[in-house]
């Protein structure tokens, strides 16, 4: 009897839904700081688009755990999607994803939380995101099962390749006589 | 002339205002925006409103 693959489908295409999502928030994230188009784009609307594709790219990531929770597939245990190490189908790469996904919550959540924890620190949880996205970029390769087609090499080199370019861009951008006299600068 | 107004509520210290137009704004200690000046006609601080991320700068026209 053949098992439907519904769910196992489901899950490959959120898993690499969420996946774009989150690097395009990223993209959008360093957008905010480095003004690279100007004033073409209004602060705001750049804040807005970065925080809602990293809530779809959330509920891509519930689509994803849900469906592999209910694929017959590979048969992943429920709390394998919560707890790092618990998968048998190829452990690591699954515990990056897990821990990926539990630090996007964390970083998403933490918004609301901004005044409380004070911005200098809210700054530095950001700085989590670069690794959350290695982390993602990690366990899309390593555990996907569409990693070696070569459409998907593609997203995953153009999305390292995209996020690597804006980060050292941001990095090489010279501060601002504004800028350099603000205290608690990341 | 204009009055800036900041709304320290929604301020969430990214400090583009002070990078716009660091005569007029700039971090207090807790990383929230405040005024050098109230009542200006610098348009540099139109420039700030409309960059800020967080829509929290007013531009308040004065007769």
């Amino acid at each position: 009897m053949h098992t439907n693959p519904t769910f196992w489908i489901l899950a490959r295409a959120s898993g690499l839904t969420a996946y774009v999502l989150l690097t395009l928030s990223v993209l959008w994230g360093i957008v905010v700081k480095s003004r690279p188009f100007g004033s073409r784009f209004r602060q705001a609307a750049v804040v807005d688009t970065h925080r809602t594709l990293a809530a779809l790219g959330l509920g891509a990531l519930v689509i994803h755990a849900t469906s592999l929770a209910l694929d017959k597939t590979v048969r992943m245990p429920v709390q394998a999607l919560f707890i790092p190490g618990l998968s048998h189908y190829r452990p690591y790469s699954v515990a990056a994803g897990v821990l990926t996904a539990e630090l996007m919550v964390i970083v998403y959540a933490s918004f609301a939380m901004r005044k409380r924890m004070g911005f200098k620190n809210w700054r530095r949880l950001h700085w989590i995101t670069y690794a959350l996205f290695a982390g993602g970029t990690a366990h899309g390769l390593l555990s996907g099962s569409d990693s070696g087609r070569t459409w998907a090499l593609a997203i995953y080199i153009c999305a390292v390749a995209a996020v690597a370019a804006a980060a050292t861009w941001r990095a090489l951008e010279p501060i601002t006589k504004g800028e350099a006299n603000v205290p608690n600068r990341n | 002339m204009f009055r800036i107004e900041i709304d320290r509520e929604l301020c969430s210290g990214f400090a583009s205002c002070v990078q716009d137009a660091p005569e007029i704004f700039e971090l207090d200690t807790s990383g929230t925006a405040t005024l050098r000046v109230k009542e200006t006609d610098d348009e540099r601080a139109r420039e700030a409103a409309a960059n800020c991320p967080m829509n929290a700068i007013a531009i308040v026209e004065l007769d």
